[in-house]
């Protein structure tokens, strides 16, 4: 039986007619917004799809689980991706000036050899407030664009005021970690991750405080609750997401363009590539909306500092 | 010569803690469509959380006979309990009048060892029926899930199935969602070389995808989505981003459909 149904175009001829009077029916667990047939056989053909799409990878790393720039490169030529936003974060809660100093040292060795691939982004540690905003001084003279901070301090002490001070001054964003312990309401509450931690209410008491400043929450995809997440960050308007992380729960994207706008949402990899690339065209969403998430909504970023890359 | 794509894991059903599109027979048929896929092994994801599962395999069965291209289309795997009562008979039911062509395990969620008796004499009974074994290394992302889920932590890696496959070595398994740590050792690398089995592409451990396909061979890998909790597009992506010098065409037609057909006997 299974083998008489070889051909694809017979089936797509005798199901199609089904399936477009079923699809738009919510009654039957369908999105409105499919589009049958839109883009036949296009998982055998989906690189030529990946391709048609400028990106920039607004969440890349060097040197963390993941190799080093070679590596970074290598999947960013299998997927067509034109620039990725690298960053070294210390991710460790012993922090110190000399270890900040010495990834970025690394982030910049890594923009020398790809100049034309790799924006060089930032990262501190705020508890040492003085050395982070020297260290911010000497890595923008280099060339770096925009700051990535981790968990040793939220996103809304106080220690961290004179950074995000500086970033509204040089138009930059900052790409702050969250993770998954808080999100998973309930008992195991706050096991995983220190209590310093950004939650998403973190980055709207932030973004409250600093209308003027940006702030992208980091992966949606990296384990944490995206729905409270995103629910979370509504009304928040100059706080951006991006979709990277290894979950790529089916819903993502769609959910926080429903919940955010499609201006605010940010196509990024963090340690995954496929995922974040095959969740943009798994999700239900137009040319239009594909073109601003791979690229103009961080572009327009970019732009506003005047560090865009088209 | 005719290029399919065979989803080699796919559901349809709920998932108790979050909301999922494309979870009928309805919506998936849309989403194979769209996207070109030409058949689907699916299971009823109730099955994983009714603690009678039959009654799951029963809706799927129901469902399939309602509409002639569900059937065409969908290769409905059964849902089985070892250690519930009367799982020979469903076995046999499933296998015999529901026409399932496969079974899918989930002892972490029906709360049994892997090498429990029941559970290996039931693998044992698949194989004597050329019925493949599915096991999933993961459902859903134990960080983002709610605390009604599996603990934390308690997500297989492929290492873990190895004492079932040392148990029976002469089954079929699509090992689903590959996660954690996919680089085994010598011993049981030549283990899985061995035995008759598929790995999805679904899974986010598939990092080093053309590493793996050379480390285990290009018979042991096949397109899955794992959908609808995850994306529908990654798996395919891991398989049509490879390289030439990564896997020829031929090779990637084994990871379309080919592998998937000498596994399901299609």
């Amino acid at each position: 039986m299974r083998q008489e149904i070889s051909r694809r175009s017979f089936l797509r001829n005798s199901v199609l007619s089904t399936a477009g009077m079923m699809l738009g029916s919510n009654l039957l667990g369908c999105s409105s917004r499919a589009k049958p047939g839109s883009s036949s056989d296009s998982l055998i053909h989906i690189m030529e799809e990946v391709r048609k799409y400028r990106k920039i990878n607004s969440h890349a790393h060097i040197g963390l689980s993941v190799g080093g720039p070679e590596d970074q490169i290598d999947f960013a030529d299998r997927l067509g991706i034109d620039w990725s936003v690298i960053s070294r974060p210390v991710t460790t809660m012993d922090s110190s000036p000399g270890l900040f100093r010495k990834y970025n040292d690394r982030i910049l060795d890594a923009v020398e050899q790809f100049p034309d691939r790799f924006i060089g982004q930032m990262t501190v540690d705020p508890t040492y407030q003085e050395e982070a905003l020297e260290e911010m001084d000497r890595c923008v003279d280099r060339g770096m664009v925009g700051l990535k901070l981790y968990k040793q301090v939220k996103i809304n002490d106080p220690l961290v005021y004179p950074i995000i001070e500086k970033c509204i001054d040089l138009n930059m964003i900052i790409l702050m970690h969250s993770g998954p312990d808080v999100t998973r309401i309930g008992p195991e509450y706050g096991t995983l991750d220190p209590p310093s931690l950004s939650i998403p209410e973190d980055f709207v008491e932030i973004a409250e405080r600093y209308p003027e400043g940006m702030f992208q929450f980091a992966h949606l995809g990296g384990g944490l609750d995206w729905e409270y997440a995103c629910k979370a960050l509504k009304d928040s308007p100059n706080v951006y997401v991006d979709i990277s992380g290894s979950n790529n729960e089916q819903n993502i994207i769609n959910f926080a363009v429903e919940q955010l706008g499609e201006d605010r949402v940010l196509y990024g990899g963090d340690l995954n590539p496929y995922t974040g690339v095959g969740s943009m065209f798994s999700a239900d969403l137009n040319e239009r909306q594909r073109e601003k998430i791979f690229f103009e909504n961080y572009n327009n970023i970019l732009k506003k500092g005047g560090y865009h890359v088209d | 010569m005719v290029i399919m794509l065979i989803d080699m894991n796919a559901y349809v059903g709920h998932w108790p803690f979050r909301k999922l599109n494309y979870n009928t027979c309805e919506s998936l048929l849309g989403r194979m469509n769209q996207f070109g896929v030409d058949l689907s092994v699916i299971s009823n994801l109730n099955g994983i959380f009714y603690q009678n599962p039959q009654s799951a395999n029963e809706e799927l069965y129901e469902t399939l006979q309602s509409d002639k291209s569900f059937e065409d289309r969908f290769i409905p795997f059964a849902v089985m309990n070892p250690i519930y009562a009367g799982w020979k008979n469903d076995f046999q039911v499933c296998s015999e009048k529901m026409d399932m062509k496969g079974i899918r395990l989930y002892p972490r969620y029906h709360n049994y060892e892997i090498t429990n008796p029941s559970c290996i004499e039931l693998v044992k009974s698949a194989r004597d029926r050329n019925m493949p074994v599915a096991l999933s290394l993961r459902m859903s992302d134990s960080r983002a899930t709610s605390w009604m889920d599996l603990e934390r932590g308690s997500e297989w890696s492929l290492r873990d199935l190895i004492p079932l496959i040392k148990e029976v070595p002469d089954a079929r398994y699509l090992i689903l969602n590959i996660v954690g740590n996919p680089f085994l050792d010598e011993e049981e690398t030549e283990l899985l070389k061995k035995t008759n089995l598929v790995m999805d592409t679904s899974g986010r451990g598939l990092r080093r995808f053309a590493e793996l396909l050379e480390r285990y061979g290009r018979d042991k890998f096949a397109f899955g989505t794992h959908s609808p909790i995850l994306d529908y597009v990654t798996g395919a992506l891991r398989i049509e981003s490879l390289r030439d010098s990564e896997a020829d065409n031929k090779t990637k037609n084994l990871l379309r459909d080919g592998n998937a057909k000498r596994i399901l006997n299609i």
